[in-house]
C-alpha cells in the first residue's frame, strides 16, 4: 500500500493562455497516460504520485503567506477551476514564471521559450506570440517536441478563436470549439 | 442549359480583376454585424437592417450582373432559381449553392412555375460571410441570422428585374443546424414601374 511506484504514470499537464497584460484567458488541466521518457529528476520518478501531490498540499499550507503577496497576479480567481488543493500551487508556480518567461524573452526572440523554469518536479514551459500572449504550459515530463507541436497547434487555434467577430479582445475565451478543439490537440502530443 | 449557366458563372468570376481577400471580407462583414448588435441591442431589428442593407446593395448589384452576363429573360420562376445559384453566386462569392425547387400543389394542369407561392430553396455548403464566426449565446437565443444580408440583395435584385419575392433563412450551420438554406419564395410579378422610395 505505502511506497512502491504506480506502474502506470499520470502525468498531468496545466496549460494557461494570458494576454499582453498578464489578464488570464483560459486555463486546461490535462492528464495523460502516456508513456513518457524519465523524468529528469530522479527523486520524483521514485515517489509515489501520492505523495508528490502530498507534498503539494503541505507546501499550500506552508506557502500561504507567499500565496498573499501574489495576490496581484492571482486575477486567476475570474478563471474557472478545478478542485484539488494543489491547485494553489499550480496557479503560483505559473504566476511567479512569468517574471522569468520576461527575461528570457528579452535575450530570445524565438517562439517556444522551451523550459524556462523549474519547480520541484515541475517544468515550466512557455511560448510567446508575435501579438504577445503568453502560453503557459506546467508539466512533469520533458517532452519538448510534443510541447511545440501542441503549442503550434494551440496558437492556430486561438488565431482562428480572435477572428471570431463575437470574441472581444483580452476577455477569457469562452469557446465550446476552442475548448474541445485544444483538448483534442492535448491528447494527440502530450 | 444548367452546364451553360455554370460555365458562365465561372467565366464571370474568372473575368473579374478586382478581387477581394476573403478574410478581409470576413472580418469586415463581421465587424458590420457585431456593431449593428451593439447599436441596435435587438437581434430580431439586426435582421432587419442587414435585410434593408441587403436591399439596397441588390438593386445596384443587378445593373453590374446584367451587364457582365447578358442573360436574357428567364421562362420561369424555376430558371430564376437556376440563373441566381449557379451564375449570381457564383459571379459574386465564388460559391455555387445548390438549388430544390418547389411550388404549392397546382390547382390545375397548366400550372408552370409562374404562379405566386414557387419557390426556390438555396443551399450553401460554403458561406464565405461567416467564416471564423461562432455566434454567443445571446445571439442564438435572439434569432440573430448571420447572413441576413444575403437574403436583403436576394429580394432586391429580384425586385429590380420586376418580381416580388420574400427571402428568408430556414436555417444556419452558425446556429447548430445541418444547413445553411435560404428560401425565396415568389409573392408575385411586377407590372407597373417599381414605386420608389423606402421599404
Amino acid at each position: 500500500m505505502i511506497g512502491g511506484v504506480r506502474l502506470l504514470q499520470v502525468m498531468s499537464h496545466h496549460l494557461f493562455l494570458l494576454s499582453p497584460t498578464d489578464t488570464p484567458l483560459y486555463s486546461l488541466t490535462h492528464y495523460s497516460s502516456k508513456p513518457t521518457p524519465s523524468t529528469a529528476s530522479p527523486l520524483s520518478s521514485n515517489l509515489p504520485s501520492w505523495s508528490t501531490s502530498a507534498f503539494a498540499g503541505t507546501l499550500t499550507a506552508l506557502s500561504g503567506a507567499s500565496s498573499a503577496t501574489q495576490a496581484h497576479h492571482a486575477q486567476a480567481g475570474t478563471v474557472r477551476l478545478g478542485g484539488g488543493q494543489d491547485r494553489h500551487v499550480i496557479q503560483m508556480i505559473a504566476n511567479a514564471s512569468l517574471d522569468v518567461i520576461e527575461e528570457v524573452m528579452r535575450r530570445d526572440s524565438a517562439m517556444y521559450l522551451k523550459s524556462v523554469d523549474k519547480f520541484n518536479e515541475w517544468t515550466v514551459s512557455a511560448f510567446v506570440t508575435p501579438g504577445n500572449f503568453k502560453f503557459i504550459l506546467l508539466h512533469e515530463a520533458k517532452n519538448d517536441d510534443g510541447i511545440r507541436s501542441f503549442f503550434n497547434e494551440v496558437w492556430e487555434l486561438y488565431v482562428k478563436t480572435m477572428l471570431n467577430p463575437f470574441h472581444t479582445m483580452h476577455t477569457p475565451i469562452r469557446s465550446a470549439v476552442f475548448d474541445s478543439r485544444v483538448r483534442a490537440s492535448a491528447k494527440k502530443y502530450l | 442549359m444548367s452546364k451553360q449557366y455554370k460555365a458562365i458563372g465561372e467565366d464571370i468570376w474568372k473575368g473579374r480583376t478586382e478581387k477581394i481577400n476573403a478574410e478581409l471580407f470576413a472580418l469586415t462583414y463581421g465587424a458590420l454585424v457585431v456593431q449593428l448588435i451593439q447599436d441596435y441591442e435587438d437581434y430580431a431589428e439586426v435582421n432587419k437592417q442587414l435585410d434593408k442593407m441587403g436591399y439596397n446593395i441588390g438593386t445596384r448589384l443587378i445593373e453590374d450582373f446584367l451587364a457582365r452576363s447578358a442573360i436574357g429573360r428567364c421562362s420561369d420562376f424555376k430558371e430564376v432559381g437556376e440563373v441566381v445559384a449557379k451564375v449570381g453566386f457564383k459571379s459574386f462569392l465564388n460559391i455555387t449553392p445548390t438549388v430544390t425547387h418547389s411550388q404549392l400543389p397546382p390547382t390545375s394542369p397548366t400550372t408552370q412555375s409562374n404562379t405566386a407561392g414557387a419557390s426556390f430553396t438555396l443551399t450553401l455548403d460554403e458561406n464565405p460571410l461567416a467564416e471564423f464566426v461562432e455566434l454567443p449565446e445571446e445571439a442564438l437565443e435572439g434569432g440573430l441570422w448571420f447572413s441576413n444580408v444575403l437574403c436583403g440583395v436576394l429580394r432586391g435584385t429580384l425586385e429590380m428585374i420586376q418580381m416580388q419575392v420574400q427571402a428568408e433563412f430556414i436555417s444556419d450551420t452558425l446556429r447548430g443546424d445541418e444547413s445553411t438554406q435560404i428560401q425565396v419564395k415568389l409573392i408575385k410579378y411586377l407590372e407597373e414601374e417599381v414605386p420608389v422610395g423606402d421599404d
